[in-house]
């Protein structure tokens, strides 16, 4: 298995944790405000990362790491992600996962397993026309509501995110997409950033201000159990 | 001669019977005064070991070639240095010396009184500064003739090792010591016009610790550092209000940031040490309260008001200043032992102060494992206390701690001199480390001659004896030995930076560990205490770089870091590992850890933040990392700002523009070595590295 990208210490990814993390290359959507559009759209240009330096790193560190985030792209696409977590798991590491939650089988697998820590699943629109805009692609939605039931119960840490991009994520919209994710532990709202974008129209977009992204989350607040704001 | 200048003046030629020559002399008391060959012959003698028949013969010389001269004005230095012609011409090169004047040229000057001072970010500029400065050029001048000898001179001058502080020679390098003095005695300064007594109430006492802190910055060239601040201050603090408590942390905090109008117009370069619990080495001590009398109580019955002042300054730093930006001092060490973690609120604490270094970036985690205790103070400066500091401390007024001279090596020189032949370079080491206590113990004479003047000396601050002893006690000072460069030296003579290779790394502990050994020997020798510490290295990891490249172009130029188009250089500070290496944070911790047990007078590693800001439970769970599986003894988390000058508000990372208005009229803020400041202050060494420094994005 190879990466498209390693870091190898991060207090950011994962709140309270110090942990590395690795980013698979391939993804199956192609959302307009993506900012990792090289691992998506070239992911054979990328200067790939072989997995022993990953697993040599996490176990000369492991007095250090508590665990890995694995991140994309798309990880679920990738066949061996359930032997790569076994390898990681085997060291003593947690994992967190980052999602777009349309692989729902590759999740039931994995979290079935027992091979998950904590799971960040992206909402990216409202469950409706809407996730094709936002996502650039055909996407079944039922898979991404399978994901998201498998999620909330099972028990694992999770959070459902949001890239709020103005004209994909209405102010309203934050109603359906949490009535959706009702229950979960976190939802975190963040702010849209058009510096480097899949789609290079969306550079010249203005990012919502930070009051309307303050209404978006107290909209929110009623269906989930805390409310976060990321990238003010 | 005192003259300032002398003109010569044709219309008042009224047959003057010993010479047609007429000429006044502007005196430095500004008083005109007759031209007289014999102000020549009276300097010589006076000055210089001179023969009076050799001064005569000069001084009629000297005469005889003015008046020669076809000029309208003719100045006091240009006579001297006229009559040093003279003398180097008559073979006296030894008087010549004697009769050397000090000063600069008119044009430095005028550089110095016009354009800001780069060599040190911690001085604005100003009329108080350029006095500093033109002061510090003219004692410089003199240390060297004077203080040291030509050997050590021209090891400094030549960048093979630096003296820090020269035009500071008159006094101490930097003092630790704890508020206890101040809380026993008041403020009782010599030749002081009123005498102040102990204080009673809180708000008194920090006005008294920030005026001593004054007068200490006034004696010493460096850091001023305060032990356990809230232990000692807590039974100050019995039945203080939250809101009351808040002011006093404010006062204590503003008071000090904003003393930029003491000595220089320098701030005090103040360090604030911190416990969480009371230090086990102050368990037991009977407490003193207000007015300077005992308590009955010891300091660990005050550890409620003790955190609770703890909290309120976290609280300050954690806001920053009217525009929230970080205060750049009194910085902020807390001391994290084992018992620590062993102690109750802790967890609270440690994300309190995880977060502030996640915001604002103040706190410095310093680590005491096992049995150390230790002062700090400065960029990373420490003071290991040892058996007999430990019996003071029951007696805590009487901890005062210094460290007289700090003289840094040029490691990649020696690498240069030594050619890759390992017994070159180590000897090359040991005779620089010979050297540089040379150099330490000419210091100490000179400062022991100044210390013998007691009370009619010029420190008599430091000699002023309230408790049975003079404050500073000039043989309990410390000597330091810092270095620069250590990756360059181990780049240029393995091939490999400390980074690129555990062989690399190995060579490098094996170049301190000599160190090490080798000022053991000599501070056994010369029965002074001589340990390493880590020179933070502001202005001489850019001068070192420079000299260099011009000492050994070819050599140079393969090792140093910045940019050479630019002047941008700069060598790796100490034992860093390179600033631009594409290495975590974890790796970074561990690596220059493993240096840290060899550097008993201190050591820090930084975690360049840039614009991310950790969750303070990240930050606190790294920092118990650091401290259970490493040997680093400290780290601290910097940040870097913009703040706008016209709409005030202050954004992290570094931009060009406001992001709220877009103005250009901003100013960037990060930490320069150890300490935060503007870095439009910044010489071009720290400019360059700023450059180039990994931020660990995205961290």
């Amino acid at each position: 298995m190879r990466f498209a990208g390693f870091i190898k210490t991060t207090l950011l990814d994962w709140d309270g944790m110090v942990a590395c993390t690795v980013y698979l290359p391939g993804c199956n959507f192609r959302c307009p405000f993506c900012h990792n559009k090289d691992l998506v759209l070239h992911p054979e240009d990328n200067q790939l990362i072989e997995e022993s330096i990953i697993l040599d790193f996490v176990e000369e560190n492991s007095d250090f790491l508590d665990g890995v985030v694995i991140s994309g792209g798309e990880p679920t696409l990738n066949p061996e992600l359930h032997r790569f977590i076994k390898e990681l798991r085997s060291r003593g590491m947690m994992i967190k996962l980052d999602t777009n939650g349309s692989r729902s089988d590759v999740l039931e697998d994995l979290l079935g397993a027992g091979l998950l820590d904590y799971v960040a699943m992206d909402v990216k629109a409202s469950l409706d026309d809407r996730y094709s805009m936002a996502t650039g692609v055909n996407v079944d939605l039922q898979a991404l509501r399978d994901s998201i039931r498998l999620i909330i119960d099972s028990g694992v840490d999770h959070e459902f995110r949001t890239t709020v991009v103005p004209h994909i994520v209405r102010e309203e919209d934050v109603d359906s997409i949490t009535e959706s994710v009702r229950g979960a532990r976190r939802y975190s709202l963040q702010q849209f950033r058009p510096k480097v974008t899949l789609d290079e129209n969306l550079s010249v977009l203005d990012p919502y201000p930070e009051s309307k992204i303050l209404e978006m989350a107290r909209r929110a607040k009623p269906r989930v159990q805390k409310v976060q704001i990321k990238g003010l | 001669m005192k003259a300032t200048d002398i003109k010569k003046s044709q219309s008042q030629v009224k047959g003057d019977e010993s010479t047609d020559l007429t000429l006044f002399v502007r005196t430095s008391d500004e008083e005109l005064k007759r031209w007289d060959k014999n102000r020549i012959y009276d300097a010589l003698v006076r000055e210089t070991d001179i023969s009076e028949d050799a001064a005569n013969i000069i001084s009629k010389e000297v005469e005889k070639m003015v008046s020669k001269m076809e000029i309208d004005y003719i100045t006091a230095p240009l006579i001297r240095e006229l009559t040093n012609a003279k003398l180097v011409e008559y073979g006296l090169e030894g008087i010549r010396k004697q009769h050397t004047r000090l000063g600069v040229p008119l044009y430095d000057a005028r550089q110095i009184i016009m354009s800001p001072n780069k060599e040190n970010a911690n001085v604005p500029h100003g009329p108080e500064a350029t006095n500093l400065t033109l002061a510090e050029n003219i004692k410089k001048e003199f240390a060297m003739l004077e203080v040291f000898t030509p050997d050590i001179n021209d090891a400094h001058m030549s960048g093979r090792i630096h003296l820090h502080d020269l035009g500071m020679i008159d006094r101490p390098y930097c003092s630790g010591q704890s508020i206890e003095y101040v809380k026993k005695f008041g403020l009782n300064l010599p030749n002081a016009l009123s005498i102040a007594k102990p204080a009673r109430h809180p708000e008194v006492l920090i006005e008294q610790i920030i005026k001593f802190s004054a007068a200490l910055q006034g004696h010493f060239a460096g850091a001023i550092g305060w032990d356990a601040f809230n232990t000692f201050l807590s039974p100050y603090l019995v039945g203080v209000d939250d809101s009351r408590m808040k002011q006093l942390a404010q006062i204590l905090i503003y008071e000090f940031a904003q003393q930029a109008v003491a000595r220089g117009g320098q701030s005090i370069f103040s360090d604030i040490n911190l416990y969480w619990e009371t230090p086990k080495h102050f368990v037991g001590v009977p407490a003193i309260g207000p007015g300077g009398e005992y308590t009955g109580k010891n300091y660990e019955d005050y550890e409620a008001e003790s955190r609770r002042f703890l909290n309120a300054l976290f609280d300050v730093y954690l806001t920053g200043d009217a525009l929230g930006r970080p205060f750049f001092f009194p910085k902020p060490q807390v001391h994290i032992t084992e018992k620590f973690f062993q102690t109750e609120g802790h967890e609270e604490f440690l994300n309190k102060i995880s977060l502030v270094a996640s915001e604002k970036g103040n706190t410095y985690f310093v680590f005491d494992r096992g049995e150390t205790a230790k002062i700090s103070e400065c960029c990373r400066l420490s003071f290991k206390l040892d058996d007999q500091d430990l019996s003071e401390a029951k007696t805590p007024w009487k901890m005062r701690f210094s460290a007289m001279q700090n003289i840094t090596m040029n490691l990649p020189r020696l690498a240069f001199m030594s050619d890759r032949n390992d017994d070159l370079l180590f000897n090359n080491i040991t005779e620089h480390l010979e050297l540089a206590v040379k150099a330490h113990m000419q210091k100490k004479e000179f400062l022991s001659e100044l210390l013998r003047l007691g009370n009619r000396g010029p420190l008599a601050l430091l000699t002023m004896d309230l408790d049975g002893e003079p404050y500073y006690r000039i043989e309990k000072s410390t000597f330091l030995i810092g270095m620069v460069g250590l990756n360059e030296m181990v780049q240029y003579h393995t091939g490999k930076q400390l980074h690129e290779s555990k062989d690399a790394i190995k060579f490098g502990l094996k170049i301190i560990s000599h160190m090490k050994k080798e000022v053991e020997r000599l501070g056994k020798e010369n029965k002074i205490k001589l340990p390493l510490e880590q020179t933070p290295a502001e202005s001489t990891a850019y001068r070192f770089a420079k000299l260099d490249m011009k000492e050994f172009p070819l050599a140079a130029s393969s090792v140093v870091k910045g940019n050479k188009s630019t002047g941008e250089l700069y060598y790796t500070n100490s034992t860093y590992l390179n600033v631009s290496a594409d290495i975590s944070p974890i790796e970074r911790v561990k690596i220059e850890g493993k240096f840290h047990p060899l550097i008993e007078a201190g050591a820090l590693t930084h975690i360049w933040l840039g614009e991310s800001k950790p969750s303070a439970e990240s930050i606190a769970n790294f920092v118990k990392k650091s401290f259970f599986n490493t040997e680093n003894v400290q780290i601290a988390f910097s940040p870097e700002f913009t703040a706008c000058l016209d709409c005030g508000k202050t954004e992290r990372g570094l931009r060009s523009n406001c992001i709220k208005c877009q103005s250009p009229n901003v100013e960037g803020i990060t930490r320069v070595t150890g300490f935060f400041s503007k870095i439009s202050s910044w010489n071009k060494g720290k400019t360059g590295e700023l450059k180039e420094r990994m931020k660990d994005q995205p961290l």
